[in-house]
């Protein structure tokens, strides 16, 4: 080596290490991937929709090619099982799950933990920032070991990057509230006694709601259940959702299924929004991805006439928390290009380009940005509020939650939302198949 | 002939007032007609408008007959993902059942027809009880012995699943035709000399013509149309386009523009078929059932 | 002719339909028995399936959800073939006669068959949306109420039947027709003759003569109203509640949604020998291979 080049290299370590040559580093990052391509597996969901359209921006920076697998949300998962449990690789390299399916799929070892990618210095970008992530949203999407299998605490390691998370806001009809000299509703009282109200003198609907019979009436009672303090499952895993807090929130939606616009019975995800977006209901009480479509006049009829609040709270403040997390399954044969992709679209650049085109946010910075305070100045204060409020344990993400979701608790609320039968007799009844299931699971002993 | 409701037989009717009641029947035959028909495009015309629509007039609560058109939707389905992939292992799998299908039903049902073996009555019986097996009952256990033949998620995968499914009918349906065949013309190839394969070939099949056109688009409609089993067993390089249509579903509503768009796309092929040969697809449903 | 053809011939002319059929058909109902006796969830690997004997049989068969589902199959079919041999016959009672320009008709009415299921039940899923359907369009304009189609349990039901009915009346028709045109018009003048009125001519000669046709049109839509899942996939998914729950539908989401390939496999041997015993049925009325050969 001649003197020159020893320099050189001498100078660009010592200077290299620790200026800012972000560029430079950055580059060094993904030469080594230069030429590879990384199959996503993803669904068909609006704020993909938004990422997508990054796809190109970070092939041509990083030279790392991208193959779609977009599918329907419905047969998401079973391929997502099949293709990472074939034994010598499989067709994926990054997967987006349902957080729901965090717990099996570590369970079956079919997904990475996070950390050694984060720890590979070759591979991280120290701008990443895992705390900037909204925390609510890291600690649901992300973590499994911990207590109860799902929960942050001891044990919990990350095995993804939430990516298309989100929680629930209140949305109301700023104009319908202010005729009738009404507030934002911050409880739960205020916003049944507003329901009550409107409905008897606009003659529209209350608070609209999902109710169709399995997960969407479950989702819907779930809504309720955390701001009233209830639980699905206890800490030893006995069925806690008869107890007064679970019976009171089932007859709250009840309340609200009575108060509000006809048909809420079959109303799945897209009945429930649309019957807010064309007029139908006073009230939206549910995920934030309403607020693309509510500013879309091809959507919305009530563009302009919105307001909105966090989640109203009973006992307790507590948001919903749920969506999608990127992971990269253990089969795959690029998982440092597949680590490389979920960093770069996870980032705060490409986060906040996709917040400003109307995906979800996913970090704190982007959040508390300027610019997406000026693009959406009703939404994001609020966005904010509710963000602080979500609550990791709205759920349990165990690999049994879909089966008691849609066949057992999701079987006993329409009875109970129709009138029936009471919420107590109703949710008591199912409590032996509830149990009966965390028991064949081996969490209740 | 039908004699006219009410009119007793065996008095004789005036010409005026049968003709009257003539032109009232034949007067209400067409309206009925023109009923049916109408019921029966209306939906198709549906989706096709729908697919000509913007969102904003598709979500707007009151349906309307005429609109601005636009081609946005075609154009997004078109542009979108892998619709030429799709489309191109649609025609693939379409085009290979059908000829598979053909050719081993042709042969098998002649084969049932005229030649005695052990093992004809199980076969014919199978076939006739094969006949009927619901693609949901197929499901699980392809997908499992297909993965385990390592050959799901590929385009023979599929076929061979098609041609299986459409063996049976398109025997049952030749074998009726080949029935009605008269056995002098075979005879009389065979003692020209023609071995038992070319009497097969130089005279049974141009006579089959007309049913292997019927049994041929029966299975060209289904390999096309198929979903559920071509949604199990393909994966993104070898989806179909009904698979692929599912993607227009999305975990918060229906795309229905783009959707419909796809529909017509893909229904599409079969309506050209019915249009050019309706007369071949009476032929095939009615074969059998009614002895001539 | 059988006697100058060599012994193997016929088996090559039927080998690879046979060896297909084999494959494709005859050994997956024997793996999905198999499978039956098993609890493997999807994703696992074969190995960690457990055997469980006729643990899952017992379990679906006491199911309430399953019976439900089959009676709901059970409905759906006998309710839509009873509106569609109903319309089916009538129509082709109505337009026996000749009509000029039937061609055309025929060929429309054939459309309906053609088009792809899954499209089939889109458009209707459309049609019948609660919020933006033109049937609710066309009943508000003419000062009905709309109603919640696909969200009411008896609706959604109906639902199903009418998109059924749609796609398939033409095919009674057809068949009838056929079979109608088949009828040796001598007999129904004789009929006439002895002094039969229009109602008995078609009940007690017409009707009569072409009941081998009608039970065959009848058994097939038995067998094909079973067989139906892709409309109902897309349409409802089984909803609202199981009021749509076709069976085929129940094993689908046994398999994919709920991931268990047993209690799948479980529930397709029983839809198989529901429709073993229909297709029987239909051999017992009419076998085309028995009394043809020796």
């Amino acid at each position: 080596m001649e003197r020159r080049d020893f320099v050189k290299i001498a100078g660009a370590t010592v200077f290299g290490a620790g200026l800012p040559f972000a560029g430079i580093t950055a580059q060094d990052r993904y030469a080594k991937y230069r030429g590879q391509t990384i199959v996503i597996n993803y669904p068909a969901h609006p704020h993909y929709d938004q990422a997508e359209k990054l796809f190109a921006e970070f092939t041509a920076e990083t030279g790392i090619r991208i193959e779609r697998d977009k599918l329907q949300y419905l047969r998401m998962k079973d391929r997502q099982v099949l293709e990472m449990g074939k034994p010598g690789g499989g067709d994926y390299d990054v997967i987006s799950y349902v957080v729901m399916w965090k717990t099996e799929y570590v369970a079956k070892k079919l997904i990475e933990p996070m950390e050694p990618f984060f720890a590979n210095a070759a591979l991280a970008d120290p701008a990443w920032d895992q705390r900037d992530i909204i925390t609510g949203y890291w600690e649901n999407i992300t973590l499994v070991g911990g207590p109860m299998g799902y929960l942050p605490g001891p044990g919990a390691k990350p095995y993804g990057v939430p990516f298309g998370a989100e929680t629930s806001v209140l949305g109301y009809r700023a104009d319908l509230l202010q005729k009738h000299n009404l507030k934002p509703p911050a409880t739960y009282d205020e916003l049944l006694s507003a329901c009550r109200l409107l409905k008897d003198k606009e003659g529209i609907g209350g608070l609209t709601s999902r109710g169709q019979t399995g997960h969407q009436v479950t989702a819907a009672w779930l809504m309720h259940l955390a701001p009233y303090g209830g639980l699905v499952y206890d800490s030893k895993w006995r069925a806690a959702f008869a107890r007064p807090e679970g019976v009171r929130a089932a007859e709250v939606l009840r309340e609200i299924v009575e108060m509000g616009p006809a048909g809420i019975p079959a109303y799945g995800f897209g009945e429930m929004q649309n019957a807010f977006l064309q007029g139908q209901s006073a009230f939206y009480l549910d995920t934030l991805a309403i607020f693309g479509p509510a500013q879309d006049p091809a959507k919305s009829k009530i563009a302009g006439k919105i307001g909105y609040a966090p989640h109203p709270m009973a006992a307790r403040k507590a948001g919903m928390t749920g969506g999608f997390g990127l992971a990269i399954p253990r089969n795959s044969k690029n998982k440092e290009a597949a680590f490389l992709f979920i960093q770069w679209i996870t980032s705060k650049q490409s986060d906040k380009k996709i917040a400003l085109s109307g995906g979800n946010a996913n970090r704190w910075s982007t959040v508390n940005d300027a610019d997406l305070a000026r693009k959406y100045p009703i939404e994001t204060p609020v966005l904010r509020e509710a963000l602080k409020i979500a609550d990791p344990n709205w759920r349990p993400l165990i690999p049994e939650w879909d089966h008691v979701s849609q066949q057992i608790i999701g079987q006993a609320l329409p009875s109970i939302i129709t009138g029936k039968s009471s919420a107590k007799s109703a949710l008591e009844g199912v409590i032996g198949p509830a149990e009966d299931v965390v028991r064949k699971a081996g969490l209740l002993t | 002939m039908t004699a006219v409701a009410g009119k007793k037989s065996g008095s004789a009717p005036s010409v005026a007032s049968t003709r009257r009641s003539m032109d009232w029947m034949a007067l209400l035959r067409y309206a009925l007609l023109l009923m049916f028909s109408a019921l029966c495009l209306l939906p198709i015309l549906i989706l096709a408008l729908t697919a000509l629509k913007t969102e904003a007039q598709i979500f707007d609560t009151k349906w309307s007959w005429f609109f601005a058109p636009t081609m946005a939707n075609f154009t997004a389905v078109v542009e979108e993902g892998n619709i030429v992939r799709n489309l191109n292992n649609s025609v693939i799998v379409s085009i290979a059942a059908t000829v598979l299908t053909l050719v081993f039903g042709t042969l098998a049902a002649y084969g049932l027809a005229r030649f005695d073996f052990i093992g004809r009555r199980s076969f014919g019986y199978a076939t006739l009880l094969l006949r009927t097996i619901p693609p949901a009952v197929l499901a699980v256990p392809v997908f499992v012995i297909w993965a385990g033949w390592h050959i799901n998620d590929t385009l023979f995968g599929v076929t061979l699943i098609y041609v299986a499914l459409n063996l049976p009918f398109t025997i049952w349906l030749l074998y009726g035709f080949i029935e009605q065949l008269p056995e002098e013309l075979e005879e009389a190839a065979a003692i020209d000399g023609c071995g038992p394969f070319g009497v097969f070939w130089r005279v049974v099949l141009p006579l089959l013509a007309p049913g292997m056109a019927a049994a041929a688009i029966f299975t060209f409609r289904l390999a096309w149309n198929e979903f559920i089993l071509s949604f199990i067993l393909t994966n993104r390089y070898t989806r179909t386009l009904p698979a692929s249509i599912s993607n227009y579903i999305t975990d918060t509503g229906v795309e229905w523009g783009k959707i419909s768009a796809a529909g017509v796309l893909i229904a599409l092929p079969p309506l050209i078929f019915t249009f050019v040969a309706a007369k071949r697809i009476i032929a095939g449903l009615t074969a059998g059932a009614v002895k001539g | 002719m059988s006697s100058r053809v060599a012994s193997h011939v016929p088996y090559v002319y039927i080998a690879p339909a046979a060896l297909i059929t084999l494959a494709g058909l005859l050994y997956p109902i024997v793996e999905a028995t198999k499978l039956s006796f098993f609890d493997w969830g999807m994703g696992t690997p074969w190995e960690s399936a457990r055997f469980v004997g006729f643990e899952a049989f017992a379990s679906v068969l006491s199911n309430p959800h399953v019976w439900t589902s089959v009676g709901i199959t059970m409905a759906f079919v006998l309710i839509s073939i009873c509106v569609e041999m109903t319309l089916g016959i009538g129509l082709a009672l109505l337009l026996e006669k000749p009509v000029r320009g039937m061609r055309i008709f025929r060929t429309i009415f054939v459309l309906p068959m053609m088009v792809a299921p899954i499209c089939v039940g889109l458009v209707w899923r459309y049609i019948f949306d609660a919020q933006f359907g033109p049937l609710n369009h066309f009943l508000t304009s003419i000062g009905l109420a709309p109603q919640l189609w696909l969200a009411d349990p008896l609706l959604a039901f109906l639902a199903i039947v009418v998109t059924d009915v749609w796609q398939w009346t033409a095919f009674v028709f057809i068949m009838v027709l056929a079979a109608l045109q088949g009828v040796d018009a001598s007999v129904t003048e004789a009929s006439r003759i002895d002094g039969a009125n229009t109602w008995q001519q078609i009940w007690l000669v017409k009707l009569p003569i072409i009941k081998p046709i009608l039970i065959v049109t009848l058994l097939m839509r038995m067998i094909d109203g079973f067989r139906g899942l892709e409309v109902v996939y897309v349409m409802t998914f089984g909803g609202p509640g199981l009021s749509t729950e076709l069976l085929s539908l129940h094993i689908y989401k046994a398999a994919f949604v709920s991931q268990q390939l047993g209690q799948a496999s479980v529930l397709s041997i029983l839809l198989l020998a529901i429709m073993t015993v229909l297709s029987l049925a239909i051999l017992r009325t009419g076998n085309p291979l028995a009394a043809r050969r020796k």
